[in-house]
């Protein structure tokens, strides 16, 4: 791998611009037999609680055209088992660590982070305010812009690590909840996290999932992901932001680059290729070498001077 | 080792509509896989369903290089597997998960596998194993009607015991319940361990027998998984001793006791 793939999003910087989501690479190490943990970007943890969190009763998961609904509910070992058990390995796997932290409440929110604080290798933090399946917190917090700033003003005075945001694609009014987010402190936007959805048996006119609605990932949401990023990159230019929803190949990856996204996390494609973050370094390396160009200047493309652009209500 | 293996399908032996068994070529999967663990296989080029599909390994040959999977069609997934040209590539992502506990049966020792319609589907690798070990196993197998168990003939030259036949309707075998079977015979036979795979309410009433008696057991338990590699935590099952277990990895293979019925 080359310099010119390395990409630099505020305080963060990154060899490359490929990262696992959160809630779709475990802790990183369940994927060590199938990806070189130290040739991706990063990773983002499985959400991380204070104490451990059981989740939800099963069923948890469903599968729908292109995707799959999901209401796990951040079942997670607790920040002092990711912190003694996890971490070191990471570590010395020389893995880029992002810990994705979730709450309850704000106090909940902050001491998760003040529990990382003195961590030895951690690269950022990943602020989950848009998960669509736990009863409190979570995208509670996310679909109010008045929230989210009080949230993230709160944790930004928490932690002096690189802060990402990550934002929900059920806030009424996303740029508003991006504004927010950025001018309370955050240095990066990730964007999105799961679309509420929910799947019926025909058969039993019951829910699919014991929750009752899922969060809707894969390839069935890209498509909206795209117009989101390019929404939120046209109203906060010169913000930072890294594209989630549906990345399976390496296209879906420069598409996310061309809408605005500094970087890209790939989520549901792990669990049906578990090699695929490791590939698309790869396969982007090829593209850059090909083109000798580097992977920071496939950001934004399709932004200057479209006709989409125009209309898309350019402001900021 | 667990790896992402190319496959070729090779064949496809049909025993009656709807149930078949797709045997390809993965020597890597073959050489590594023990009885009772899956593989997440995947048809390539689709959108639906769009993640793998976690299937037992019914039977594998270090030797050939063949790795056999027992399918019943009930879905898209299934539907494709059994349309595959020979030739075709597929991808399997395995072994994955537990494996049935063999080593530590004595010579001699006298077991009793126990299968619901298509949960017959990991044992003819088990049957390979105990025969090594020199281990007996007496088969039951149940389902709704003679249809259910029309790959039967699969089992004929590999059953090393006796075998007992169950259907719903009485076309085959005894009529009853293949759990009411196993239980009049368990009562007189000494089976040091109950092998079992089949549909939930086949699971309940065996645990339930099996508690009575006091036997020993591993259930092949059947969860929907995501990945299959214990990451995106949809196949949990209600534990005895914990909120959940994770069948891919804590499990497929799990004594009846660790599991929270109730919770079901």
């Amino acid at each position: 791998m080359s310099e010119r793939l390395a990409v630099g999003l505020g305080p963060l910087v990154l060899r490359n611009p490929i990262l696992t989501a959160s809630g779709t690479f475990g802790y990183g190490l369940e994927f060590a037999d199938f990806v070189g943990l130290a040739k991706i970007g990063g990773l983002c943890t499985k959400g991380l609680s204070l104490k451990p969190h059981a989740g939800n009763a099963p069923p948890r998961i469903c599968e729908t055209p292109a995707g799959m609904l999901n209401a796990i509910g951040l079942q997670n070992v607790g920040v002092e088992a990711f912190r003694k058990e996890k971490l070191p390995k990471l570590r010395a796997a020389g893995a880029t660590v992002i810990a994705n932290v979730w709450g309850d409440a704000e106090d909940d929110y902050v001491a998760v982070v003040e529990a990382l604080e003195d961590a030895e290798g951690l690269a950022a933090i990943e602020l989950n305010i848009s998960c669509p399946n736990v009863s409190r917190g979570g995208m509670l917090f996310g679909n109010s812009p008045e929230l989210t700033a009080g949230l993230v003003a709160r944790v930004r005075a928490a932690t002096g690590r690189p802060l990402i945001v990550k934002l929900s694609p059920n806030a009424p009014d996303l740029v508003a909840c991006a504004k927010a987010a950025r001018d309370a402190g955050a240095d990066i936007l990730s964007l999105i996290n799961t679309l509420v959805g929910m799947a019926i048996d025909p058969e039993t006119a019951r829910p699919r999932i014991s929750f009752g609605t899922g969060g809707l990932s894969g390839p069935a949401i890209k498509p909206i992901a795209v117009r989101m990023v390019y929404q939120v990159a046209r109203a906060l230019p010169g913000m930072p932001l890294m594209g989630i929803g549906g990345i399976a190949g390496l296209g879906d990856a420069l598409e996310f680059l061309a809408a605005g996204a500094t970087a890209v996390q790939v989520g549901t494609a792990n669990f049906k290729e578990p090699g695929i973050a490791g590939r698309l370094v790869a396969e982007l390396d090829a593209y850059c070498a090909a083109k000798s160009v580097a992977a920071a200047a496939l950001v934004g493309r399709a932004q200057a001077g479209s006709a989409a652009a125009r209309e898309a209500g350019a402001e900021g | 080792m667990r790896a992402d293996h190319r496959a070729r399908h090779l064949r496809t032996e049909r025993y009656g509509p709807g149930l078949f068994s797709s045997i390809l070529e993965a020597p890597a999967l073959a050489r590594a896989v023990r009885p009772g663990q899956f593989a997440m296989l995947e048809v390539p080029d689709r959108v639906r369903p769009y993640l793998r599909r976690a299937y037992s390994v019914a039977d594998a040959s270090p030797e050939s290089g063949e790795v056999e999977f027992l399918v019943k069609t009930i879905g898209a997934g299934t539907a494709a597997l059994e349309e595959l040209a020979g030739g075709s590539a597929l991808r399997l992502l395995g072994p994955l998960g537990n494996a049935f506990a063999i080593g530590d049966l004595p010579r001699g020792a006298r077991v009793a596998v126990v299968a619901g319609g298509i949960g017959a589907a990991p044992f003819p690798l088990l049957y390979r194993a105990l025969a090594a070990a020199g281990v007996s196993g007496d088969l039951f197998l149940g389902g709704r009607g003679e249809k259910d168990l029309s790959f039967r003939r699969r089992f004929e030259a590999i059953v090393n015991g006796q075998t007992h036949l169950a259907t719903d309707d009485g076309s085959l075998g005894e009529r009853g319940f293949v759990t009411e079977l196993f239980r009049a015979r368990a009562r007189r036979t000494a089976y040091a361990r109950v092998f079992a795979c089949g549909p939930m309410p086949m699971f309940r009433a065996l645990a339930k027998v099996i508690a009575e008696l006091g036997l020993a057991a591993e259930f092949s338990t059947e969860a929907e998984m995501g990945c299959g590699f214990g990451v995106c935590l949809g196949c949990v099952i209600p534990a005895a001793d914990k909120p959940f277990l994770v069948s891919c990895t804590e499990g497929p293979i799990l004594p009846p006791e660790k599991i929270a019925w109730e919770r079901l």
